[in-house]
Parts: structure tokens; sequence; C-alpha cells
């Protein structure tokens, strides 16, 4: 047992630390650091930035064009990118679609859309969720039928994140209506330029566009385009979930907006005051203990001598803390966390903060927080999944 | 980063549980509570596996391991709801080989090794509650050597120990001493505790002393981080078994006529005692890793761990009992003892709120692990 990163690490971190300070512009770690608005160009600048060093798909292995680096070396580049205040990588393509169609895609399948994604070139989203279909995933209705060397997909996907930039949808479609509602469902790579998609956004709590409705109309896909098998999509999704156990928990952001918690309330007052700064140390407990967690998972992927059961509580225990650290700052903020000045939430604005700059973003983060329990499968499905592991 | 455990800390892990499973059942503890809560025999056992020199460098016939072989060990006991301090025989052997003079450390240390010496730290008065900077006991320079005057409070088996390491003013400072039980001027008045352990009430009177160190806080602080990290092993292995229990009893219990692991409100709460188990389990293993840190950082991360591991045993003691419905609330049925024992070591060593004020106090502008 070692808590200490060998030499071999720290030089990986520093090396990962100097790239990343040199190459990642001020201007978007500004928005990162004070929850400033990103622009779809900012998402796109970085991931092009890190595509072009062969990064964007940081944990792919090398045969597919990635570093090949192991589960701490991911964790050590993924923790640098968060301090420094570089935007989350955008998923669907690196993370989620990309190892579902290495895995199961065939090699025209993987030549012809792996390097869009690796390069940062080709958006891509997400069609899970259906307006009858949250938790009870499998349960989807978008149809898929087979018509000679065509799909015709009629449905409607939503909560589709960023969907308004889309390019490629990978969607979970219901090609047949025998047996088990999870058999039924295959895994459909579609052109969202094709006739008779059309996004709509939502609007969300914080006055934010972020999901979308997707809807199909009769739209044709060619055969090529389906991963796998037929009725085989839900097996590929859930290897897709497999991927972003750790991920999901989210500790190096959460360690970063801690500091930026506590800069917060040293700005407004309340650090000294005990009351509040009691509520800051439970957190940062909380944080010490998820980041300890989740390094134990880590470090059990790396060495591979023990299985943990124990990957489903990071998501949980990650989602409340992105939610209470986002509760904290607007607390801390007070009355002033009050105004709804959308301009104030742009880089560069020259208005008239009320109270202070900072202030300005802190409930629409708050409200959109609320998210984290609800999406990636809710904490209640989670707490579903856990009691499976611990009473059988 | 590396979370595995080596060979030899599997086979000592084996060898402690295999102590437990066959030779300290529930009826042999119902019994040592009976008969006081402390039992000699038990904890010559202990010596004889060789755990109570574990910290004991081999010169001084120890097996000179380090504390995650102390993290195991413990886990373990907690386990078995073991009521022989063992922590304090690790604290006893980190606190003399650290600071002790060298005749002191060949007086002692073989004798504790080998079980023959109980020696147990002594440092709780009624005006500090969890403060080790508020001491009232004071040492005296004679020509014959140090006498002590003290009242020191729950102190665990303390009318049976051999020898006690008591901090003592000299001066305003604090120093820390050894004191013999044996020896002149010490009376004793023990009393069982709520988990079924013995403590006593220690009163030194002109008490003949050895000095350990002069820099007494030092020494007392670094006595505490060692029985915290040790406390959190413990309690880890407690929680581990409670929730077997626990889960055991789901899987089997009937109500409504299906096992009572049926119903989403009790398998959340479940998952909810999973959770605090492995929080609790990950800042075990952060303690015992710092453990050996310098003192300001070793501080720190022993704060945070206790908070954590506070938390965690109330919430999975108290809902351990509740999920055993009435079964749980009697003496008869086991759990009802690991919550009892979940109850203690949370008040040991500084509880949950206590813990959370040294969090506070010491927090960063940095976060995290490394911070």
């Amino acid at each position: 047992m070692d808590l200490a990163f060998t030499t071999e690490e720290q030089q990986f971190r520093e090396d990962i630390r100097a790239w990343v300070r040199d190459q990642l512009p001020a201007d978007i770690s500004h928005k990162v650091h004070n929850a400033l608005r990103l622009t779809r160009d900012d998402m796109q600048h970085w991931a092009k930035i890190l595509g072009k060093k062969g990064w964007l798909g940081h944990a792919w292995p090398k045969e597919f064009g990635g570093p090949g680096w192991n589960s701490i070396q991911k964790h050590l580049f993924e923790e640098e990118c968060a301090l420094a205040g570089a935007p989350r990588v955008v998923p669907f393509g690196p993370v989620m679609v990309a190892p579902v169609i290495m895995a199961f895609g065939n090699a025209e399948q993987q030549q012809r859309f792996l390097p869009g994604i690796a390069s940062g070139d080709v958006w891509w989203s997400q069609g899970y969720s259906e307006p009858g279909s949250g938790s009870d995933l499998a349960s989807l209705k978008t149809r898929a039928e087979r018509r000679g060397d065509k799909f015709i997909v009629n449905g409607q996907k939503t909560w589709t994140t960023l969907g308004q930039y889309g390019e490629w949808i990978f969607c979970l479609v219901r090609t047949s209506s025998e047996g088990k509602p999870q058999t039924g469902i295959s895994f459909l790579l579609i052109d969202m330029k094709s006739p008779g998609v059309t996004v709509r956004p939502i609007v969300l709590l914080d006055g934010e566009a972020e999901v979308n409705e997707v809807w199909f109309d009769n739209v044709e896909v060619p055969a090529e385009n389906l991963v796998g098998e037929e009725n085989k999509g839900w097996h590929y999704a859930k290897h897709l979930l497999a991927h972003e156990r750790t991920n999901i928990a989210d500790v190096n952001r959460a360690k970063r907006e801690l500091e930026r918690l506590k800069r917060i309330a040293r700005a407004e007052g309340v650090y000294d005051d005990t009351r509040f700064r009691d509520e800051i140390a439970k957190l940062e407990v909380d944080v010490v203990a998820l980041e300890m967690l989740a390094l134990r998972v880590l470090a059990a992927e790396t060495s591979g001598k023990q299985s943990l059961d124990i990957a489903g509580l990071l998501k949980i225990r990650g989602s409340e803390i992105q939610q209470r650290y986002s509760e904290l700052m607007m607390l801390a903020a007070g009355p002033y966390a009050l105004p709804l000045i959308r301009e104030a939430m742009e880089a560069g604005w020259q208005g008239d903060a009320v109270g202070a700059a900072w202030c300005a973003p802190l409930a629409s983060t708050y409200f959109n927080m609320r998210k984290t329990t609800i999406y990636g499968g809710s904490n209640e499905v989670q707490r579903n999944i856990v009691s499976q592991v611990v009473l059988g | 980063m590396d979370f595995d455990f080596s060979e030899d800390q599997d086979q000592l892990r084996d060898a402690v549980r295999k102590w437990v499973d066959k030779g300290y059942s529930f009826d042999r503890r119902r019994e040592t509570t009976r008969a006081g809560g402390f039992s000699r025999a038990a904890y010559t056992e202990l010596a004889e596996l060789g755990l109570c020199g574990l910290y004991i460098a081999p010169e001084h016939d120890g097996m000179g391991m380090g504390p995650v072989e102390g993290m195991v060990v413990m886990e373990e006991l907690g386990r078995g709801i073991v009521l022989e301090p063992l922590a304090h025989s690790l604290i006893a052997s980190g606190v003399l080989g650290g600071y002790a003079p060298a005749e002191l450390q060949a007086a002692w240390l073989p004798r504790i090794a080998s079980g023959e010496a109980l020696v147990v730290l002594a440092h709780q008065e009624r005006a500090a509650r969890y403060r080790l900077d508020v001491c009232k006991a004071k040492a005296t320079q004679t020509p014959a050597g140090w006498t002590l005057d003290a009242t020191k409070s729950i102190v665990p088996a303390g009318d049976q120990a051999d020898a006690f390491l008591v901090p003592a003013l000299v001066g305003e400072r604090m120093a820390l001493f050894l004191v013999a039980r044996e020896a002149a001027g010490v009376s004793t008045r023990g009393y069982g505790t709520q988990d079924g352990a013995r403590a006593a009430e220690v009163t030194l009177q002109q008490a003949p002393a050895e000095l350990i160190t002069l820099d007494g806080l030092t020494a007392l602080e670094h006595a505490v981080d060692i029985g915290i990290a040790a406390t959190c092993a413990e309690a880890v292995g407690v929680m581990d078994k409670t929730l077997s229990l626990t889960t055991e009893y789901m899987n089997t219990r009937k109500q409504f006529g299906v096992v009572i692991s049926s119903f989403q409100a009790l398998r959340h709460r479940a998952a909810d005692m999973k959770m605090q188990l492995e929080l609790a389990r990950s800042m075990s293993y952060y303690a015992s890793l710092k453990l050996n840190a310098p003192a300001p950082e070793r501080r720190a991360a022993m704060a945070r761990a206790k908070y954590q591991l506070g938390n965690s045993m109330r919430f999975i003691g108290q809902q351990a009992v509740q999920l055993h419905g009435g079964i749980g609330v009697t003496d008869e049925y086991i759990v009802s003892h690991y919550f009892k024992k979940l109850t203690q070591l949370e008040l040991t060593f500084g509880d949950t709120l206590h813990h959370l004020g040294e969090v506070s106090e010491r927090m960063q502008d940095t976060a995290g692990v490394f911070a």
C-alpha cells in the first residue's frame, strides 16, 4: 500500500501540467474558473487542441491511436486538465461512442468514424432517453424498421445534451418488440443532417438551452450504420456505461470548485463565520473521501489484483458533492446570488455588477446542478444497483 | 499509488481472522464482560500471535511492522468486537519507541511485545474533553526522581494494566511519563464501559514516574494519532461485520409473506450503509497511510479521517439496529453489541463534532487528498 504517486507518475503529471499550461487558452480557463458561459467554439477549440496532440481520446488504446495510458495516468491527465481550468471534454464522441465502435463496430466503421472523433472535428450527440423512458431506459420506443439496405427511424429522443451542435448521433432504437424489452434494441449511428431529423432546444430552469428534443420522422439510415448485431444494442450500451464509472464522479472538478468556494466565502466574509466554515469543512472531508474512493478504484484497475464493487458509489457521492458545492457558493453570496443578469455571465461584460462579479452565475449553476443526481441513471436507480451488490 | 495488500499482510489478516473466528466467540466475549470486561488470557493470546509487538523493533523482540499492518490487525479485531485494548499496545509501542530514553525502551518494550506488560495511555482529564493541551496533572522532580499527582479518567483496562503513559505538567509545559500501576501512590477504581469492556479512574499521589520526554504534547499528539488510526481501522472491521449481519438478517426475515430485503425503502438504506462503509474504509486507509507523515500533515489527516469515521459509525450503527427491528434492541442478539461498540469508538480519541472543528481550523486554500 502506498498513497504516494511513483516518481514516473509524478513526472508524467509534471509533463501534462506543463503541456496544459502551454496549450490551454487563457480566455477559456478564465471562463471555466469563474463559471462564465462557454460557447460551442470554446469547447471545440480545446477539443481540437487535444485532438491535435492525440489526447482527445485520452483513454483510447494505442491500436486506435490513443496514448494507451493506464488508469492512474488517465486520472492524472484528467486532474491536471480540470485543475488548470480546462472545459470538460464533451464526452459523447471520444468517451462514449468511440469505445463502442472500437469494441463492437466493424473495421469499416472504425476507419470511417474514429478519426473524426479523435480530432474533435465531428460533434457527436447521444440519443438514449425518450419522453417515456428515463431511468427505465429499456422501455424506449423509437422504432427502426429494416427496409432493404436501410433502416427507417421514427420516434423521439430527449435530454440530448448540446444536441443543437450535434452532427452525428448514436441512438438506441427498437428493432424488435419480441421477448424482454432489452433484447429488441439496436445501436444505430445517425447523421443528424438526414432529412426528417428535427432538433428543438429545451430551456432549462437556469434559462439555458443545454439539452434538446430530437425527432426522427421517417429518417433513412443506411444499414451499414448499425453497430454490431441487430437487437444487441442494450449489451453494447452497458459496455459503454462501464467505461465512465470513475469519470462521472468528477472528483477533480470537485477539488477545483471547492477551492473556488473557499475564495468566494472569503470574499463574501463568511469564511470565518464558524457556522458557514464548518459546512465547508464537511465538504472538504467529503471531497477527500470521494477522492480516496476514486483512487482505490483506479489503483485496483491498474494493478488488476482486486475487483472492487464500489464503482457504483462514485456516481451517487460525486453528484451529491457537485450539488453541495454549488449550493454553498450560492449561499455564500446570500442575497447577491438573486439578481438574474444574463449578460453578467458572459466573459468580458463591462456592466456594473450587483454585489460582485463572481455573484452573477452562482444561483444559475446551483439550479443547473440539480441534473447531476438525475442523469446517468438517477441516484435512486444507482441505489437499486448498489443494493443488489449488498443484498443480492 | 497502490492499495493492494502484500502477501505477508494478507497472511497476517488471515491469522488474526482465524483467531477471532475460532478463539473469540460471542459467548467468550459475553463471559469476559460479565467477569469485568477484560481478559488477560485473551490479551496473552493476542501477544502469542505477535500482535502486541507489531510496532516494536526486532531488537526489542517485536515484529517491526508499520501502520498498514496495524490497520489490518485492528480491522480484524473490530470484526470480532474484541474487548482487549490492543490499540493501546500500539500507542505504547510507538510512543516509547519514538520518544523514550534507551534504558526505558529496553525495560518495557520486550515485556509489551511478549504480552507480559500491558501499558495504556492515561491522558483523559475532566476539564479537557477532547483537547490534548488541557492538563492539570503535575510532575515534581525530587532527588529520588520524578513523582506525579494526577487524576486520569476512563483509562482502558486501567485497574488491570501494568503501567500508564501519563501526561503531566513540568512547570507550564507538558511532559510525558510512565507510571507502573504497582508503584506507591497509585490507586484505581475500575468499572465497565458501554461496549462491554473495562476502564478505570486512575489517581496518582506523589507516585514515582519515569520521564519519557519533556516534549510531552508532541508525544501525546502522536500517541492519540496512533490511536485514531487504530480506531478508524477497528471501526471499519466493526462496520463491515455490522453490515453483513444486517444484510443476512434482511435476506431471512419475512414480513407480509416476503423477505424484508424485497422492500425498496430498506434496500436503499442498505445501499446507504454500504456507501458509509466504503467512505469510512477509504478514510481509514488514508489515516494509516498518513500516520508516518510530518506532524501537521498527520494531525490534519487524522481529523479528517475521524470525522468521516464518526459519521459512518453513527449511521451504520443506528441503521443496523433499525433494520433489525425489535431483535435489534435486545441484549441477547449480537447486533446491539456492534452498535454499542461503534458508539464507544465514535467517542474515543475525539468525537465527530470535535474533529469537524479540527478540520475547520486546519483548512487550507487547496483541497483534496494531497492538499
